[in-house]
C-alpha cells in the first residue's frame, strides 16, 4: 500500500524540502498521521490543537477536492494525495 | 460600434475565430474593476487596457516603492513615492488612449467594496492580501459579479474564476480564520503569468467564447513549470455562497 502526498511549497522546510513523501493508510487522516510520524514538525501545521485538519489547508485525491471531512476519505494504493495551503500574494 | 481605427487596432484578435466584430464590440461597452494596480493588477490592467476593454475601474490605496518594482510593471523608478493609481493610469492611457480609467486611490474596505463594485460587470482580485480577497468574494457573490482569482507565492501561483450562484468561491475551498497581511516572497514573472490567465478569463468572459476556469483550481507551479488543475465544487455550508450565507 503505498500513497503519495504532495505537500505545499509553503512547508517545504519542514519535509527536509522533499515536495514528496510516499505513506501508507486507508484513509487521507492515516495517511496524514504517517507523514506526521516522518516530519513531525508538520503535526502543529497540518493539524489542530483538537487533532482538525487546518482549515487553511484543502486535500484533493487525484486532483479532485476531497472535501468535506477529508480525513474519513478512503484512499488505495496507488492514491496520490496533494495538500494545498491558501496564499494570499498579489 | 467599432471606428475605423478600433478595427485596426484590435484587427488581429477580431480574427480569432468566435471573437469578431461582436466580441470586440462587448469588450468595449465592459467594465471591469480590478482591486489591486501591485503584481497581479499590473498584467491585468495592461493586457485588457491592450485588449480594448471599454472601462476599467483600479482601486489601490498604496504608494510605490522601491521593492515593487521587481514585479509592479505598471510602476517605474519615477513613480516611486507616488500613488500606484497615478502611476497607473498614466501608464494605460498611453497604452490605449480608447480606454476609460478611473484610478482610485482608496483602500476597499466593508463600507466600500460594494459602492466600489456597484455597476461593474467584472471583478478581479488582484490584491495582496488574504482579508480583502474574501471581502472581494462576499462582495462579487452578494452582487452576482463574476470574481477572477488570483494569488501568488514565491514561483507559485493560483488562478480561478467564480460565477456567483454557479461554482464553487473562494470560501468553498478555503475557510475559517483569515490570516492577516504579511510580506511574502515573489518574483516578478508569477504575477506575470497568474495575471496574464486572469485577464484571459476576464476576456473570455465578456465575449462569451471558450471555457471558463470555474470549479477547477489551477495551480503553476514556476519552478517546476507546471499547471495542475485541481477540481473543486459548491460547498451548500459556505458561508459565502451556501445555502445559508451568512451563517
Amino acid at each position: 500500500m503505498s500513497i503519495e502526498i504532495k505537500v505545499p511549497t509553503l512547508l517545504y522546510p519542514f519535509t527536509k524540502n522533499q515536495p514528496t513523501a510516499e505513506v501508507a493508510g486507508n484513509t487521507v487522516g492515516e495517511c496524514l498521521q504517517h507523514l506526521v510520524e516522518k516530519f513531525p514538525a508538520l503535526k502543529t501545521l497540518l493539524f489542530d490543537y483538537q487533532g482538525a485538519l487546518n482549515h487553511l489547508i484543502h486535500v484533493f485525491i487525484n486532483q479532485v477536492s476531497a472535501h468535506p471531512d477529508p480525513l474519513t476519505r478512503p484512499v488505495k494504493d496507488g492514491d496520490k494525495i496533494l495538500l494545498t495551503m491558501v496564499i494570499g500574494g498579489g | 460600434m467599432l471606428t475605423k481605427e478600433e478595427r485596426e487596432r484590435y484587427e488581429r484578435q477580431i480574427l480569432i475565430p468566435g471573437f469578431g466584430e461582436a466580441g470586440q464590440e462587448k469588450l468595449k461597452k465592459a467594465r471591469v474593476f480590478i482591486a489591486g494596480a501591485g503584481g497581479l493588477g499590473s498584467p491585468v490592467a495592461i493586457y485588457l487596457a491592450a485588449a480594448g476593454v471599454g472601462m476599467l475601474r483600479i482601486v489601490d490605496h498604496d504608494r510605490v516603492e522601491l521593492s515593487n518594482l521587481n514585479r509592479q510593471i505598471l510602476h517605474w523608478d519615477e513613480n516611486i513615492g507616488g500613488s500606484k493609481t497615478d502611476s497607473a493610469a498614466a501608464k494605460l492611457k498611453k497604452i490605449n488612449p480608447y480606454v476609460k480609467i478611473e484610478a482610485l486611490a482608496e483602500t476597499i474596505t466593508e463600507e466600500s467594496a460594494p459602492r466600489l463594485a456597484a455597476g461593474f460587470d467584472v471583478i478581479v482580485d488582484a490584491m495582496d492580501n488574504l482579508p480583502t480577497r474574501y471581502l472581494l468574494n462576499r462582495t462579487a457573490i452578494e452582487k452576482k459579479i463574476p470574481f477572477i482569482h488570483g494569488a501568488v507565492y514565491g514561483f507559485e501561483g493560483r488562478a480561478m474564476t467564480i460565477i456567483p450562484g454557479q461554482t464553487a468561491c473562494l470560501n468553498c475551498i478555503y475557510h475559517g480564520a483569515i490570516p492577516p497581511r504579511e510580506k511574502f516572497p515573489v518574483i516578478g514573472v508569477t504575477p506575470a503569468v497568474i495575471g496574464c490567465i486572469q485577464a484571459t478569463e476576464v476576456i473570455k468572459y465578456i465575449v462569451g467564447i471558450g471555457e471558463l476556469l470555474t470549479n477547477r483550481l489551477l495551480v503553476y507551479d514556476g519552478l517546476k513549470t507546471t499547471f495542475t488543475e485541481l477540481e473543486v465544487s459548491k460547498d451548500p455550508n459556505c458561508k459565502h455562497c451556501g445555502r445559508q450565507p451568512g451563517k
